[in-house]
């Protein structure tokens, strides 16, 4: 009984940990976000609240908490008040299975805790697309509920969108899948050791440089519908501002709306996340090794390894930023048909490709 | 579809010189905004901001109540209720002069309808209120406005040169518009 109150008690202290993380990172990405966008349009963006408005999420935290919580008539209640929480919920629990540093088991209270991975689960991947298919249900539960016709219609394109694009995920995951031969992403991210030659991006085998089993393809393929899952511009039909004022959220207010954007922000930290994991070696650095081992610092040697996943994440999560400001809105057949007719033959072409050159060059 | 338009596409060439552009504004951050409560604009020479009632060098004021101004207002912000000097029966002057300043479209016509230059444009352009009905200005007001904005005043038309007097031409010793 001690044992298992023990194990709940360090897990939830894990998770206490990752969610402050990802409450931590999301909050700084609002203000990135904004900064950046102004760096990019010649603005300055935030500048009033602290110093170069660091602050600013802080005050947009306070403002948003005490904003009146408005729930519009003839919505269902229960429904529209269940949605952001849905939303939330799922948001935050995909980060469980996401390594954030190498594969370290440390004994404690007589138990084997891996302190950089909340739950090493070996179908890690399925997990994931699981979880974030099931995101969309919190979307569209929120613009039915809403007894709005923008927010029907946003959460009704959103629907359309998540659907589609999910397809071209999966599919462009499964070619790494086939490369490490597992579904734990820590044992994904273990395959890819070693230099950055072996990251499944280029996916040279262990025994050469020659990157014949690349998946590039299915690299592109997933940072694409990664944008295009997380609804944001290009891809941003589901709230798009000129034609649905705000889509599936456009009803919500005060903390309700605070739940929708910030899982939001922590849908593209978990696409980074699962980006990097999956195709640019994950916590691995591009060398073989790490520096401070070389040096003699054995035991530090995690920190470098977590510099390197903060690193290719926050890449990730400025590419979202550089394509926002950069890009308009696409229109929603060009979005579907753009899904469907290229996205989904190149993530199909690459699967057969990677099989056959798996069959002809076998990694080992 | 030519090979090279093709080339093109597949390697998303035309998003990367989008991408490209974004990121040079970034590298060579100028912003072309300012942080306005800080710092200000520097206004236009001819810059028309709120309108002022105008006083001579002895506090007289200007006006002489001839309602030009009102006649010539397209939106109707002025109104004017003129009167007799007290013991100068040729002489008349504004009673009461009103400015529905939340009308004003600032376009300077009653300035120039004024043949005593009794109206002037300010530089004062923060003029946002709470209640509205405070931009319903009545004359003491708009002399204060113009007190404050115009420290230099005219001369009295009798005191001035006749020809300037007569064509009302600015001379050195008139009173310089700020700017």
């Amino acid at each position: 009984m001690t044992e298992i109150s023990l194990r709940l008690a360090v897990s939830f202290a894990q998770i206490l940990a990752e969610m402050s993380i990802v409450m931590v990172t999301v909050a700084t990405m609002t203000y990135f976000e904004r900064k950046i966008l102004g760096w990019m349009q010649d603005r300055m963006g935030p500048m009033e609240v602290g110093p170069y408005g660091l602050l600013q999420p802080v005050a947009d935290g306070i403002k948003l908490f005490f904003k009146e919580d408005i729930i519009p008539a003839g919505a269902n209640r229960a429904m529209f008040k269940l949605a952001p929480v849905l939303t939330m919920v799922i948001a935050m629990i995909g980060f469980a299975v996401i390594p954030f540093g190498p594969d370290v088991s440390m004994e404690m209270f007589g138990m084997t805790i891996k302190p950089f991975v909340v739950a090493d689960i070996n179908i890690g991947v399925l997990y994931i697309l699981a979880i974030a298919s099931i995101g969309a249900y919190g979307i569209i539960l929120g613009g039915w509920a809403s007894n709005s016709k923008y927010s029907l219609l946003g959460g009704l394109r959103s629907a359309a969108q998540v659907i589609s694009y999910e397809l071209n995920v999966g599919l462009a995951i499964v070619g790494v899948l086939m490369l490490a031969g597992t579904l734990s992403l820590v044992q994904i991210t273990e395959a890819q050791s070693g230099g950055f030659w072996h990251w499944f991006i280029w996916g040279g085998r262990p025994d050469g440089f020659f990157p014949i089993h690349t998946q590039i393809f299915a690299f592109v393929v997933f940072v694409i519908s990664a944008v295009a899952e997380t609804n944001r511009i290009p891809f941003d039909l589901p709230e798009a501002e000129s034609e649905l004022v705000a889509g599936f959220f456009t009803e919500y207010s005060g903390m309700r709306f605070a739940f929708y954007v910030t899982a939001e922000y922590a849908n593209m930290l978990l696409v980074s996340c699962v980006a990097a994991s999956l195709f640019l070696g994950g916590w691995n650095a591009p060398y073989p090794g790490t520096i401070l081992e070389y040096i003699g610092l054995e035991q530090l040697a995690w920190i470098e390894h977590i510099i390197w996943f903060t690193g290719k994440v926050y890449f990730f999560l400025f590419l979202f930023i550089w394509l926002r400001a950069t890009l308009p809105r696409l229109r929603y057949d060009q979005l579907m048909r753009f899904g469907w007719k290229v996205m989904l033959p190149i993530a199909l072409a690459n699967i057969v490709i990677t099989a056959l050159t798996l069959y002809f060059f076998p990694r080992s | 579809m030519t090979f090279k338009a093709w080339i093109k596409t597949i390697t998303l060439y035309d998003l990367l010189v989008g991408m490209k552009m974004t990121m040079s504004h970034m590298l060579h951050y100028k912003p072309i905004t300012m942080q306005y409560p800080h710092e200000k604009r520097i206004l236009p020479d001819n810059y028309r901001g709120m309108l002022a009632l105008l006083r001579y060098e002895d506090g007289v004021e200007k006006c002489v109540g001839c309602d030009l101004c009102e006649a010539a207002c397209p939106s109707r912000v002025i109104r004017v209720v003129s009167a007799e000097v007290p013991d100068e029966p040729t002489k008349r002057y504004a009673k009461e002069y009103y400015m529905d300043m939340t009308r004003c479209l600032f376009c300077g016509l009653c300035v120039d309808a004024c043949p005593v230059d009794a109206l002037g444009m300010t530089r004062e352009f923060e003029w946002s209120v709470y209640d509205k009905r405070q931009l319903h200005l009545n004359k003491e007001q708009l002399l204060a406005i113009g007190d404050r904005s115009f420290p230099v005043r005219e001369k009295q038309l009798e005191l001035q040169h006749p020809n300037v007097a007569f064509f009302n031409v600015a001379f050195k010793h008139l009173p310089q518009k700020p700017g």
